[in-house]
């Protein structure tokens, strides 16, 4: 039924990739109006690496600094602050909500005297490339709710990725690799799990969805020959393959038939053309260095950051890195302590190596989680030592590169980070800024199912121009 | 031990439906492919060139036909490229204007009341008539062919603009009198004379009738009879999902009489695999897997649903009946197991456990996936639309939404699984007992019945002898507990236990969320316990009270506030909520005491609660005490030494009690006693009798009232007549035992009613946590559908009456529709999810209505109506789909997708197909019926590098060898070499799959080891059975695609046959490491195979 990809993809490398050949593909597909439309002006990002911190990770210890919680600490939350909003079951029931005041302390780095927690001393010597979020919102007050909607635009399982909108949107730049790239970091610390859907295709045809990239020798699943079978005898039997097909094609007459062979031919190419991206052994010790200790470990988040940045050097469109592990409810400060050790030197390499290769003038590179963390301390509470639940009322994020407002703070939160003073920026907003950047009107990005034309941004999503360089 | 021991199962009788007698057979017209070349090449430009995208592209696929006639219908653009016959048909607004209306006009001027602008009402005649007065200078004209940005509708913003040839239907349709037509779908379908062709000795069956008049109508004339091998193979994929065996094939092709392939159908549909096949289709729509969905997503019990399934196909069950069994089984009177376990169909969406979530909020959206399943499933309709607004094309308004679920949230369940208890089934479930344990529960009932009326007699028998009895004040008296706690000194963070040997409570509840302290406060006398609401105290030594355990808790309490749920003393984590709470439970709930024994809140429980709340800040003498009978009856309240006339919460314990410590005043992330006291816990592990309350309120310094002479004879009989004792023992026992036997029982999730099932509301925007609580919602169906009869049970039960109602206008042309997709690749309405305003007109209307209408009414004959494999018989048997699927690239060009039927089918196989064909043509597969999710083999590691915890452990021996729709499918991380080929997650009802081509698949063909293993077993299987090259590959060949190979073929095999020798003879190992053996020949022979099976012969239907 959907042969038409690869003709796209071959039309598109015969035109040479620029993104006004996608306006050839209007007439291969029923569908294809709706994502060459989606194209309203030129992008200012070409790829997208995102930087997936899954669990919540605390914003009163990374980037929304609160000092005057200190003299709060240990007191009730006060009701006008909370003024009736849910709380998760965890928390909910407890007698008391007292304030837990950070227990890192922040510093202002750069020009922009941006404030950053000790935690994140390498992040801090970037401020100057990032656009800061902090008051990011959500609709989803538990994990798995939360994560498929900031992954997907919706808390119900089944609609597409963003970046299985990417892929059908704008395709691959490279069509020996796939257009949306999943990396999960194997060192961090599986507290909530991640889902097959975070990356899924939903309502788009399944090649859409994210091909996850795999630490080992085997980066993606049956990529290895089978043993014996070397790499002349695969081209020996591509050949023959090739010959049966063209044979069953005179007859059958079927254009399917044809794209099955270019599929296969493609798949060939793939093998050579993934272990050449997924091996890092060609790099210098001081890009090793750069990315910190674990980056000649393959599959911890270290070696996916430098992965990450060769498959987009590759023509990868969208790489999405996951990295569990920052659902503190208990034990915060060791905990979160533990999860910046572990992300932030690759984080900030990762944004200072695609600077120093001419990069991050298209790449966007985008950080955070599902969702922020309550200013109360969720369970026991001791002199060193809390822990805080879900809150998806403020979060922050930061992106960095590819058109958004270097050295800039966008947004603001009450002296408490529960609630938005200013500059709110719901997930659909994020979303719809993102598809901005990379040229694509949110509005016209569409895919109809069941009768309706399906959106990343559902209804809703607006344009965050404050967000833009 | 489960009921549907398919495996061995008899084969069903062999249904054999009659041909119809008046449809000659026999003689076939064979056309040449080319004689419908008569077409200009130039209508097939201006077809790649028309606005595609504009008027009914959909999800998955593209309707060419309709895009095809939306470019004929701009006549003006391009007249003369159009074939003739095309531009005499006139404007038809069901198929031509309603779905430009619908897609660009009714967000703001259709059905949603709330978003209407202007006024304006597209969908309804009525609402449209002053806008479209004057035809071609209507305002609706005017507006519509504007090009003032501030004028032209629909208006810029939409983005959305109308395409030319949408814009010259829509005035063309304005001008020629703007004539309305209600929606085909909502039209009861109605059999019409079948059409009249020119041709008249191709068609069999009427179906081919329309089929061929369709095609003379475009010009085109039918493909000729397939290759019998290849009609063979095509009958048996479509219809088993397995490949016919070559044998068969050629035996097939040496009488290929129209006697003998009605002969193998009705072998093929009789069979198990053809369930197996038509079973996956219903797993998709069941939303059917074995893992629960959410977060950590683990295990759940499912497998019984589609064995059910299984057993429902392979009889040939009618598909009324069939409706009935899943839709509400569980209401039909004296339902038997297997209708239960239908019902589990509503029981299979995903379920979170996760820590914290909200109960309400995932009850509704179970609820909200059961209506959209049943939508989409039975209706073809977009139900979830309206869950948040009225439906924004259909008349489906939101009201009706909820009267849906008030259909389906009729069951009494709270949305969650169990994190601490390993509950599999959460209540309402059905147990799946073997003849052999329902007899045993049988004999287990009887006996408890006679414990029961010797009980009774030892009880009258009693209350005679109590007329003779002075009862001494000390026979009254409560025995000494079995624990004490009078809260004088907490030291080192224990409570000193009164009673001589028993353990002390402790502080510390082992949890690191414990955030406040327990601590001694004023007490009734002296001092007491007071709590903060999170930190309270373990009672050690209190645990393992099970359903069946009598016990009494006596204490003094004094709330300070109205607790909207507080823990008094309980034995259970509140982790995902009352999903967690398991034992028994004393609760303050809105200020109530709640008194309760719990298996599985809220469906399997016994609990009452007191009418009144407690008085705040003084202190009340509180004695709770359970029988052990599993009843509500058996819980009783009373308070400063009076019975307390207590609600019934809940009277449905049917299962065991976790029995975990007993936990005063505090629960891990539940809601303690905040500002609450207490004083002098004693507990017991016996119910204590009224008078003995009564007397220990007495002694406990309450002047109470004489008790009725009715308690003192329960207090004599009960406490101390040791008849009555010893027989009530032996009712204990009894009941123990019967427990012991169902709880060995495995339950299955299903639908069953409850009276405790809460009200449903309208929810606004859908929120769970904004119900519009005006007025509950009564059960009810869809008006614009069919009215609900008012003489119709409101129930399921009259749903599914309502939907086989002949004039129900969706039921049979979904179902029929869906049997159409799976013969023969896509439906008549190809959008099979999709029957409303924005789905696809039929390809061919008048066939869909034939084919329904025969469908819901049969023949006349018994078992003729529903019957799914005699419809299945018909297609298979027509003319139609006997044709060659081979066409010309003219007539390819004319009907691309096929949807005119201009030649015979040709889908790339499923995920499973191309699995199972691959076993099968290896002589790997393994055919067993039903049981238990198998686990082939998967890639190492895969679901912990998917970032799942849990780890997979695949199956040896010949489970790893089964049909694929037995592989275990875990939701958040699903089977590669399934997903990799559309197969989708489970995690929502699908109707239709994708059939992409991508080089994942070469892969996964090529690479993975499950089907490399076959490509070595097909390369023996071949060398065993043949003797030389050419003879082995055409053996091979044969075996996995069902014919001869070609000698282009043949010679590319061979080829790469003796080269890969020539290499393999110098490389031994690699043979060895391929083939187990250093077998040159066998090795490339393999190689050989791999390349078979990843060829168009093996992977597409044709």
């Amino acid at each position: 039924m959907n042969g038409a990809p690869l003709d796209r993809r071959g039309l598109l490398r015969g035109a040479g990739l620029g993104l006004g050949a996608l306006a050839l593909a209007d007439i291969l597909g029923a569908q294809e109006g709706a994502r060459t439309r989606a194209l309203q002006h030129a992008p200012r990002a070409k790829r997208i690496i995102y930087l997936f911190q899954a669990g919540g990770p605390s914003q009163f210890e990374t980037f929304d600094h609160k000092p005057g919680l200190r003299a709060l600490h240990g007191r009730p939350l006060p009701d006008s602050v909370r003024a009736g909003q849910r709380l998760t079951g965890m928390s909910g029931n407890q007698a008391v909500l007292p304030i837990a005041a950070s227990f890192a302390s922040f510093a202002r780095h750069g020009e922009s005297g941006l404030e950053v927690s000790e935690l994140l001393p390498h992040t801090g010597r970037i401020a100057d490339r990032l656009c800061v979020l902090r008051a990011v919102h959500t609709e989803a007050i538990n994990h798995d709710p939360a994560i498929t909607f900031l992954c997907s635009g919706s808390q119900i399982a089944g609609r597409p990725s963003l970046g299985s909108w990417l892929s059908y949107g704008l395709g691959s730049l490279n069509a020996d690799l796939p257009a949306f790239v999943v990396l999960v970091s194997k060192d961090a610390i599986r507290d909530q799990p991640l889902y097959a859907r975070l990356w899924g295709a939903g309502l788009l045809p399944s090649e859409h969805q994210g091909v996850q990239f795999r630490a080992g020798k085997e980066p993606v699943l049956f990529l290895g020959d089978p043993e014996g079978v070397g790499r002349d005898a695969r081209r020996a039997m591509l050949d023959a393959l090739a010959r049966m097909g063209r044979d069953a094609s005179t007859r059958e007459r079927d254009p399917e038939i044809e794209a099955r062979i270019a599929q296969a031919e493609l798949a060939f190419r793939m093998q050579a053309s993934v272990p050449e991206a997924t091996d890092t052994s060609s790099e210098n010790d001081a890009t090793f260095e750069l990315y910190g200790a674990g980056a000649r470990d393959p599959g911890t988040f270290a070696a996916n950051c430098l992965l990450a940045r060769r498959l987009v050097e590759r023509g990868v469109r969208f790489v999405q890195l996951f990295h569990q592990g920052w659902d503190q409810h208990g034990g915060l400060p060791g905990g979160i302590a533990h999860q910046c050790g572990q992300t932030d030197q690759a984080s900030a390499a990762l944004v200072q190596d695609l600077a120093a290769r001419g990069l991050l003038d298209d790449t966007l590179v985008i950080w955070g989680g599902e969702f922020g963390r309550t200013t109360y301390c969720q369970g026991r509470m001791t002199a060193g030592d809390y822990g805080r639940d879900h809150h998806p009322r403020c979060f922050s994020m930061w992106l960095a590169g590819g058109g958004v407002r270097a050295g800039h703070v966008h947004g603001a939160t009450d002296e408490f980070s529960y609630n938005i003073v200013d500059g709110g920026v719901h997930v659909h907003d994020l979303h719809a800024t993102v598809l901005h950047l990379l040229g694509i009107d949110h509005e016209r990005l569409t895919w109809l199912y069941q009768g309706r034309h399906f959106r990343l941004t559902d209804v809703a999503g607006r344009v965050v121009r404050e967000m833009l360089a | 031990m489960i009921p549907f021991p398919l495996a061995g199962q008899a084969l069903a009788t062999r249904e054999v439906v009659a041909p119809p007698s008046d449809i000659p057979s026999g003689a076939v017209c064979l056309p040449s492919p080319e004689a419908d070349a008569s077409v200009s090449s130039a209508a097939v430009v201006s077809r790649l060139g028309g606005e595609r995208g504009a008027v009914g592209a959909h999800g998955v696929g593209r309707t060419r036909t309709v895009a095809i006639l939306a470019t004929l219908l701009t006549t003006v653009a391009c007249a003369t490229l159009v074939h003739e016959r095309r531009i005499e048909q006139a404007l038809r607004f069901d198929r031509d204007v309603r779905a430009i209306l619908a897609d660009r006009c009714f967000s703001c001027h259709g059905p949603d009341e709330e978003k209407r602008k202007a006024g304006l009402r597209l969908d309804l005649e009525d609402g449209a008539r002053e806008a479209l007065e004057g035809g071609a200078n209507s305002e609706f004209a005017r507006r519509v062919a504007s090009h003032d940005a501030d004028e032209v509708m629909p208006p810029p913003k939409l983005k959305r603009p109308l395409s030319d040839a949408q814009r010259a239907t829509l005035l063309r349709w304005a001008s020629e009198g703007a004539a309305y037509m209600p929606h085909w779908a909502f039209v009861a379908p109605r059999k019409v004379e079948p059409p009249r062709t020119r041709n008249a000795s191709w068609a069999r069956d009427e179906l081919d009738l329309h089929v061929l008049a369709a095609l003379e109508r475009a010009g085109l004339a039918p493909q000729p009879e397939a290759d019998p091998r290849l009609l063979l193979r095509r009958a048996s994929l479509v219809l088993t999902g397995l490949p016919p065996t070559p044998d068969e094939a050629e035996a097939f092709a040496r009488d290929p009489s129209a006697s003998e392939f009605a002969r193998r159908v009705d072998a093929m549909l009789a069979s198990a695999r053809a369930a197996e096949h038509t079973a996956t289709t219903w797993l998709d729509l069941a939303r059917y897997a074995d893992t629960h969905g959410y977060q950590t997503d683990g295990g759940s019990f499912t497998w019984p649903w589609r064995d059910w399934l299984l057993s429902a196909l392979q009889s040939n069950m009618p598909y009324d009946q069939f409706v009935r069994a899943v839709l509400a089984g569980d209401l039909q009177p004296e339902a038997d197991l297997g209708q239960r376990v239908a019902t589990g169909f509503h029981r299979l969406h995903r379920m979170t456990e996760e820590g914290g979530s909200i109960a309400e909020e995932f009850r509704q959206e179970g609820i909200a996936d059961r209506v959209g399943t049943f939508g989409t499933t039975f209706l073809g309709l977009t139900l979830e639309c309206a869950r948040c607004h009225d439906h924004k094309f259909d008349p489906l308004p939101t009201r009706e939404f909820y009267a849906l679920a008030a259909m389906f949230g009729s069951i009494d369940e709270n949305g969650l699984k169990s994190y601490a208890l390993p509950v599999n089934a959460p209540p309402p479930f059905v147990r799946l007992a073997s003849e052999e344990q329902r007899l045993r529960e049988q004999e287990l009932r009887a006996a408890l019945e006679q414990a029961q009326a010797q009980l009774a007699l030892r009880r009258a028998e009693a209350r005679t002898r109590l007329q003779s009895v002075r009862l001494a004040a000390t026979a009254m008296q409560a025995p000494p507990p079995d624990a004490h706690w009078a809260f004088e000194s907490l030291e080192n963070g224990l409570v000193a236990n009164l009673v001589t040997g028993a353990p002390p409570a402790s502080v510390d509840r082992r949890r690191p969320e414990q955030l406040g302290q327990f601590a001694l406060g004023e007490g009734k006398s002296g001092a007491g316990a007071s709590f903060d609401g999170d930190g309270g105290l373990l009672l050690d030594g209190l645990a393992g009270f099970g359903r069946h355990d009598e016990i009494s808790i006596a204490l003094w309490i004094r709330p300070s506030e109205r607790n909207a749920r507080a823990a008094i003393v309980h034995a259970s984590g509140f982790y995902t909520q009352d999903a967690d709470a398991s034992g028994i439970e004393l609760e303050l709930v809105d200020g109530h005491v709640r008194w309760s024994a719990i298996h599985f809140w809220p469906g399997s429980a016994a609990s009452v609660r007191m009418r009144e709340p407690l008085p705040l800040d003084i202190w009340t003498h509180l004695v709770v005490s359970y029988d052990g009978s599993s009843r509500a009856s058996g819980l009783r309240i009373f308070v400063n030494g009076v019975p307390e006339i207590v609600e019934v919460v809940r009277d449905g314990l049917d299962g065991p009690l976790a029995g975990h410590t007993l936990e005063l005043g505090s629960r891990s992330r539940g809601s303690g006693f905040r500002g609450g006291a207490i004083d002098e816990l004693r507990v017991w592990k016996r119910a204590l009798s009224s008078v003995q309350a009564r007397e220990l309120a007495i002694l406990d310094g309450l002047g109470v009232a004489p008790g009725e002479f009715e308690a003192f004879e329960e207090h004599f009989a009960e406490t101390l007549d040791e008849g009555v004792a010893a027989a009530r023992a032996a009712v204990r026992s009894a009941q123990r035992e019967l427990a012991a036997h169902l709880d060995g029982i495995p339950a299955f999730a299903c639908m069953q009613d409850s009276a405790f099932a809460p009200p449903t509301f309208v929810l606004r925007r859908g929120a769970y946590d904004q119900p519009d609580a005006s007025a509950a919602v009564a059960p009810g169906a869809l008006e614009a559908v069919l009215p609900f009869d008012a003489s119709l049970p409101r129930n399921r039960e009259g749903l599914v009456r309502w939907m086989l109602d002949p004039r129900n206008p969706l039921v049979a042309r979904v179902a029929v529709n869906r049997l159409w997709a799976q013969v023969f690749g896509r439906g008549l309405v190809e959008t099979s999810e999709n029957f409303g305003l924005q789905g696809s007109f039929p390809s061919n209307p008048e066939l869909l209505d034939a084919l329904a209408v025969d469908f819901a009414r049969g023949d006349g004959t018994p078992q003729s109506a529903w019957n799914m494999r005699a419809l299945l018989r018909r297609l298979v048997l027509s003319s139609t789909f006997r044709q060659d699927s081979r066409a010309s690239t003219e007539k390819r060009a004319l009907d691309p997708d096929n949807a005119l039927l201009s030649r015979g089918p040709s889908v790339r196989m499923s995920a499973e197909m191309l699995r199972d064909s691959a076993l099968a043509a290896s002589g790997l597969l393994v055919e067993k019926l039903g049981g238990p999710s198998v686990r082939p083999w998967q890639p190492e590691g895969l679901w912990s590098d998917a970032g799942q915890n849990g780890h997979y452990q695949p199956d040896s021996g010949e489970n790893a060898h089964r049909r694929s729709l037995y592989t275990f499918r875990k939701r958040t991380v699903p089977v590669p070499d399934m997903s990799v080929f559309d197969a989708g997650t489970r995690e929502a009802c699908m109707t239709r799959r994708g059939t992409t081509n991508t080089p994942l698949q070469t892969l996964a063909i090529l690479n993975d080891p499950v089907f490399v293993e076959c490509a070595r077993a097909l390369a023996e299987r071949a060398a065993r059975e043949a003797g030389t090259r050419v003879t082995r590959v055409e053996r091979a060949f044969a075996l996995a695609c069902t014919r001869a190979p070609t000698s282009e073929e043949s010679n590319a095999l061979l080829e790469l046959i003796a080269s890969e020798v020539e290499r393999f003879d110098a490389d031994f190992e690699g043979a060895r490491k391929l083939v187990g053996t250093p077998d040159a020949e066998l090795a490339a022979l393999a190689l050989a195979c791999s390349t078979i099976l990843a060829s168009d012969g093996a992977m597409v239907v044709r």
